[in-house]
């Protein structure tokens, strides 16, 4: 599981659902792989619009990285020699991170949902259906 | 044409094996091609399948149609899921000579696949761009339950089971669609004819939905077709 796909899921659970805590899950015992991937730091602006930046920096908190800036990069421009440091660094982190195994918490109900083989799974034991 | 994706090494006694209502899906796409990407030429879209089986419709959109785009895939189904994501690598293992040949034309778009193993979409946060479904649609006395083991044998019943005119599971998205889906959303959802299509599209259009058949074709005794979702 892409580190990417953390800023696109959420507690599974139906009552989870209203709440402002089901997102991001909180992830703990993970284990990471770097993959690698194509660059394409145009295709990154345009993907950061998608995200929401809170959750990016909470999850790489989870993950131990604690030097994402605190608003969304805005305006970057591949031209710009600054701004390709920066796209270099969300590239390797938002799509080249992979979450191999892993745990996600709800911070709301606290149920745990295991990643295993880079696949996350999301079914929930018939009670909480 | 574009190119099939490769499916190789897969446990058909587990997965799906790709079949005429997943070639019908890809045509479909093959001639979708302009609309969807006229109408995401602007923004990176969320795309998703449910039920992606062996993976091969959402490879074959990820590299032919909207190589610009964020995939999540769902399955219920464990195999499934493994089976998705190793088809997905597979396929982006390009070989020496199409790499020279891409960084010739144009920068290349990483691989932004992942595979999710859920229930429909329900661990899914944004709403969704482009929805595809080639659901459980033949009619049974019910749908299965989900196994509670990975080595169970059933499976693969849940791939092609669906309830009173094989329908349970379709009605589940249909249903859902409108908090699913995004503004500008679509939705691609295959039906045989047993499924009543033509009803399902009244009932829809009545809800406020615009649907259009993109695609029909006779399998064998089935009549397959894909019916599109949008918003007026
Ligand atoms: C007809 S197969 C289609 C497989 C593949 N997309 C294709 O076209 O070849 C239906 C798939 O849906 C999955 N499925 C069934 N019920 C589901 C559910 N509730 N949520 C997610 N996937 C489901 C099955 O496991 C199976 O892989």
């Amino acid at each position: 599981m892409k580190f990417l796909t953390t800023n696109f899921v959420k507690c599974a659970v139906k009552g989870c659902q209203s709440s402002t805590e089901s997102f991001p899950l909180k992830y703990s015992d993970c284990q990471l792989v770097q993959e690698e991937q194509e660059y394409n730091p145009e295709f990154l602006v345009h993907m950061l619009e998608r995200l929401d930046w809170n959750a990016v920096i909470q999850v790489a908190r989870d993950l131990g990285n604690d030097s994402l800036p605190p608003t969304k990069p805005d305006s970057l421009d591949p031209i710009m020699e600054e701004d390709q440091a920066v796209l270099k660094d969300l590239h390797t982190l938002l799509v080249e991170t992979q979450i191999v195994e892993g745990r996600m918490t709800c911070n709301n109900c606290q149920h745990v949902y295991h990643i295993k083989n880079s696949i996350p799974n999301f079914l929930l034991p018939p009670h909480l259906c | 044409m574009l190119p099939t994706p490769e499916v190789k090494h897969i446990d058909y006694d587990t997965v799906y094996e790709p079949s005429e209502d997943s070639f019908l899906l890809l045509d479909c796409f093959e001639q979708e091609l302009s609309f969807l990407t006229t109408k995401f030429s602007t923004t990176i879209p969320i795309v998703t399948e449910i039920g992606t089986g062996s993976g091969i419709v959402t490879t074959f959109l990820q590299k032919n149609i909207l190589q610009k785009a964020i995939y999540i895939s769902t399955d219920v189904n464990p195999h499934a899921c493994k089976t998705a994501l190793h088809t997905v690598k597979v396929n982006n293992a390009d070989s020496e000579s199409e790499k020279s040949e891409k960084s010739k034309n144009e920068k290349s778009t990483p691989e932004l696949v992942d595979i999710c193993q859920m229930d429909l979409v329900s661990a899914i946060r944004p709403k969704i761009d482009v929805l595809l479904f080639n659901p459980p649609y033949v009619p049974a006395g019910e749908v299965p339950t989900i196994p509670n083991k990975e080595d169970d044998s059933t499976w693969l019943d849940l791939a092609l089971l669906g309830g009173e005119d094989g329908m349970v599971i379709t009605w589940k998205v249909l249903d859902s669609l409108d908090s699913i889906l995004a503004e500008n959303g679509v939705a691609y959802i295959l039906f045989c004819a047993r499924n009543k299509p033509d009803f399902v599209a009244n009932e829809m259009t009545k809800r406020g939905w615009k649907v259009k058949e993109i695609i029909q074709r006779k399998a064998g005794w089935e009549v397959l077709c894909v019916l599109r979702f949008q918003r007026l």
